[in-house]
């Protein structure tokens, strides 16, 4: 079975035409650009979806830990990025972000919650670095943050909204599923970003 | 007469339509609605508030209002995220700087004085009914999903604020 469901995802990856990379810009300015932004890159919305998903795994008080460390330290990457610091790996991070974030949910790891919270926040900067960087000139800074910030943060519910099943034994195993598929996604993604 | 009305209705409106000022009055309102005492913190930003629009009407010139404002935010919403509470004096301080800050950053653009006036009445109008709104949802808030959702949701303000930070000083 679960054999069947990873050569179901690998070739749905396999047909999939990805970008190199991910983060291409909304090119517009914004709340609904920035809103996008998220939207439009697949490792990202994986990688997001799994914060939620590891943090509804963990329980209290990782389920709103990890949700409020993320934007936070995504933020310090956001200035890293809008400054025009170089963050050398910044697409192949993100990749590695979903590969081990869904690791995670798919070994049902738990770590102590500041090991996850340091995990998350680590990746995280690579996040808000991508965002930062692709922040469109002349675009109205406010809207166009809290746009992607709300959009991230609604990832990271729908994450949290299916990894409240593993409250059940069926839905413990479609939870790591999951977490495998997210760890595949992850892989495509770092395959074509080195 | 109705020239005036419009430019009170510009002011109400201010502080919804600048998404600067939403975001800190916001954060502000989460940060008061989760406190134990409110009063005090509504009267600093109100007093805030009333000085920064005194001086805008004296015709003060430019300020850094706006960057003042979201640091003031970021600080405000970052204590939410946290649930942390800071001593009860600095929490008025914040509200009062917030209020300077909203009022310091909403010059009227009216071609009268008197329309100006409106405008900036407006502002304060707009500006402490928004942040009575917002701080007493939250006040409202008083189950554990619900104090979790509010620190989620500040955690939001905090990171917009400090990316919109970041641009302006870039």
């Amino acid at each position: 079975m679960l054999r069947l469901f990873c050569s179901g995802a690998m070739f749905l990856l396999l047909i999939m035409p990805v970008p190199a990379l991910a983060h291409e810009g909304s090119g517009t300015g914004g709340f609904i650009g920035g809103f996008s932004h998220p939207l439009l890159g697949p490792d990202h919305i994986v990688a997001m979806v799994a914060v939620g998903l590891w943090g509804a795994f963990l329980g209290a008080p990782a389920i709103w830990t990890l949700p409020i460390v993320f934007p936070l330290v995504m933020a310090g990457g956001g200035v890293l990025g809008i400054i025009g610091f170089g963050l050398p790996g910044a697409e192949i991070g993100i990749a590695v972000s979903a590969i081990a974030l869904g690791l995670m949910v798919a070994l049902a790891a738990r770590p102590p919650i500041f090991v996850a919270a340091l995990l998350v926040g680590a990746f995280a900067v690579f996040h808000g670095h991508a965002h930062g960087a692709e922040l469109p000139p002349g675009s109205d800074a406010v809207a166009y943050s809290a746009g992607f910030v709300i959009a991230t943060g609604l990832l990271h519910l729908t994450g949290i909204s299916f990894g409240l099943l593993a409250r059940w034994p069926a839905g413990r195993i479609a939870v790591r599923l999951a977490g495998i598929v997210i760890a595949v996604v992850g892989a495509a993604f770092l395959s074509k970003a080195v | 007469m109705s020239r005036l009305l419009q430019a009170f209705a510009e002011g109400l409106l201010n502080p919804i339509l600048v998404p600067a000022h939403a975001l800190a009055l916001c954060g502000l309102g989460l940060f008061i609605g989760q406190q134990a005492s409110r009063a005090p913190a509504v009267l600093s930003f109100t007093a805030g508030l009333a000085g920064g629009l005194t001086a805008i009407a004296l015709a003060v010139g430019p300020t850094p209002s706006r960057i003042v404002l979201l640091a003031d935010a970021a600080l405000i919403a970052g204590l939410v995220a946290s649930a942390w509470a800071p001593s009860r004096p600095a929490g008025w301080l914040f509200a009062a700087i917030a209020g300077a800050a909203i009022a310091l950053d909403s010059p009227p653009q009216a071609p009268t004085i008197a329309q100006g006036n409106a405008t900036l009445v407006g502002t304060g109008v707009g500006a402490s009914a928004l942040l009575l709104l917002v701080s007493a949802c939250a006040a409202l808030a008083t189950r554990r999903w619900q104090q979790l959702g509010l620190r989620i949701v500040g955690s939001w303000i905090a990171a917009s604020a400090i990316l919109v930070l970041a641009v302006m000083l870039r």
